[in-house]
């Protein structure tokens, strides 16, 4: 009877490989569009142009508020139905990389004010140029700073990318095919308990990795 | 678009339709947080009591509901509680309750949606908790009140209150999780946009104008935009207060709290 539970991992192995492949796949997409656009969005928050500020602030106010699974009605079956043929994949790692990229923005942004004015100062008059001074004195504490919290993200982003499989995307992703096997082997409990623990080796092993980028660059201020 | 792709907003009672679909995601949020808040202070407690079993026990339990999908734990729900705690549900459900609520589905929802909050809300508590300089311990210990004495009129009334800007940060999140039950068939504010956008325009249910997905979705969003902006800036608005209040540090530093997505 215990040996059920194992069964049921052995029996469908493939399967559950490839779900936890295809979980792995979105959230790396959706990681790169939302650092790129994050970062993008961050830079306009910062900007010396009240206009993009605006747009910046707006583009966090809007994306961090609205469900992730509005986002998803909005950009598949919205935008297929107004003409626009786009695959489900696409559609689901836009809607979480734009969804996370607003968080990423803000992120970077308090990562950015966190490094003090006067060592920007104490800088420029040391001789160095402003993209010097960026570079090599802004941007390597900044990044200190922002490793714990978009850590945080990519987590919330692993749990987050269960919704692109769960709703009328049907992406086969690791939660998806817990699904099909449980309503087709009616092993719920084992099927949903691997499914579970293909979560938890993700979250667990991005936990481990965070824990030791924030040790090895520890802030010593 | 113009404001023409809007027009179904007037059509017949749609708009009223979604905003009371709305009102019960709404419902469902304060339902979950209020419950959340009582298992994630128990939670806490435990994890924080001196008790070694206990306290691993609800370490172990808040960090792997923490990290697993929400929807996971719901769609697990969903199939695992029995048909006869779900008809006990819809018994004990008073006739006045809206539809949704008197549905057996919304005990898979609801549950799924403490079972990961609490966990959440736990980890905030037992942050906000720590946070508090150890010399208040030590200083109603030396008045001679007991551990519970001393948790109940000196550590929680000052924990719980720093904790108070991190939680409806959780609310703002919550809310939008909310959502995700429409996946286990319970009709709140996406069931219903949907049926909308099914029925509206359709010759075969009564005409009209046609609703698009597309419009019908933005609105939606909207209305989660206007609910959850107004929270985090009450969020933001008590998160200063209470520097103010407390004078020092009262920066509630759970891992990467103001960021957290869910």
């Amino acid at each position: 009877m215990p040996f059920a539970f194992v069964d049921t991992l052995t029996e469908n192995f493939d399967e559950f490989l490839r779900g936890f492949g295809t979980t792995v796949e979105l959230v790396v997409v959706s990681f790169v569009i939302a650092m790129s656009v994050g970062t993008l969005i961050a830079a306009f928050r910062v900007a010396p142009s009240p206009w993009l500020q605006r747009i910046g602030g707006l583009y966090v106010e809007a994306f961090r508020n609205v469900p992730l699974l509005v986002l998803i009605f909005i950009a598949y079956p919205g935008l297929r139905r107004a003409g626009v043929e786009i695959s489900a994949f696409v559609a689901g790692v836009l809607s979480l990389g734009l969804y996370t990229a607003a968080y990423v923005a803000e992120a970077i942004r308090s990562g950015v004010f966190s490094v003090s004015k006067g060592q920007i100062e104490a800088s420029l008059s040391l001789g160095f140029t402003y993209p010097q001074t960026m570079r090599r004195i802004i941007l390597p504490q900044a990044f200190r700073t922002v490793i714990s919290p978009l850590g945080s993200l990519i987590i919330a982003m692993i749990k987050n990318s269960a919704i692109l499989g769960g709703s009328i995307l049907a992406l086969n992703d690791l939660l998806k095919t817990g699904r099909v096997i449980a309503s087709r082997t009616f092993e719920v409990i084992p099927a949903f308990l691997w499914a579970a623990a293909g979560y938890l080796i993700l979250t667990g092993l991005a936990t481990l990795a965070i824990r030791r980028l924030e040790t090895r660059y520890a802030v010593k201020r | 678009m113009t404001f023409a792709a809007f027009e179904w907003l007037w059509e017949g009672n749609n708009l009223r339709f979604i905003l009371e679909g709305f009102l019960i995601n709404l419902q469902i949020a304060v339902v979950a947080i209020v419950i959340s808040l009582i298992v994630g202070l128990g939670l806490a407690l435990a994890r924080l009591s001196a008790n070694r079993i206990a306290s691993v026990a609800a370490g172990v339990w808040v960090d792997v509901f923490r990290n697993l999908p929400l929807l996971l734990l719901i769609l697990f729900l969903f199939l695992w509680i029995p048909q006869s705690a779900r008809n006990t549900w819809e018994e004990l459900m008073p006739g006045w309750m809206p539809e949704a609520w008197q549905s057996g589905l919304m005990l898979a929802g609801l549950s799924g949606l403490v079972l990961y909050n609490s966990a959440v809300l736990a980890e905030i508590m037992r942050a906000g908790i720590l946070s508090l300089p150890r010399g208040q311990r030590e200083a109603a210990q030396a008045l001679g009140l007991t551990y519970r004495q001393a948790m109940r009129h000196v550590i929680l009334p000052q924990g719980l209150r720093r904790m108070v800007p991190a939680t409806v940060s959780q609310l703002i999140t919550l809310t939008k999780d909310t959502t995700l039950v429409s996946i286990i068939a319970i009709v709140e504010v996406m069931r219903r946009a949907r049926t909308v956008t099914a029925t509206s325009g359709n010759p075969f249910t009564g005409g009209g104008v046609e609703a698009p997905i597309l419009e019908v979705f933005l609105f939606v969003g909207l209305l989660f935009i206007i609910v959850n902006y107004s929270l985090s800036r009450l969020s933001r608005r008590l998160e200063i207060r209470e520097k103010k209040r407390s004078g020092s540090k009262p920066d509630v530093k759970v891992r990467g709290l103001e960021e957290q997505v869910a």
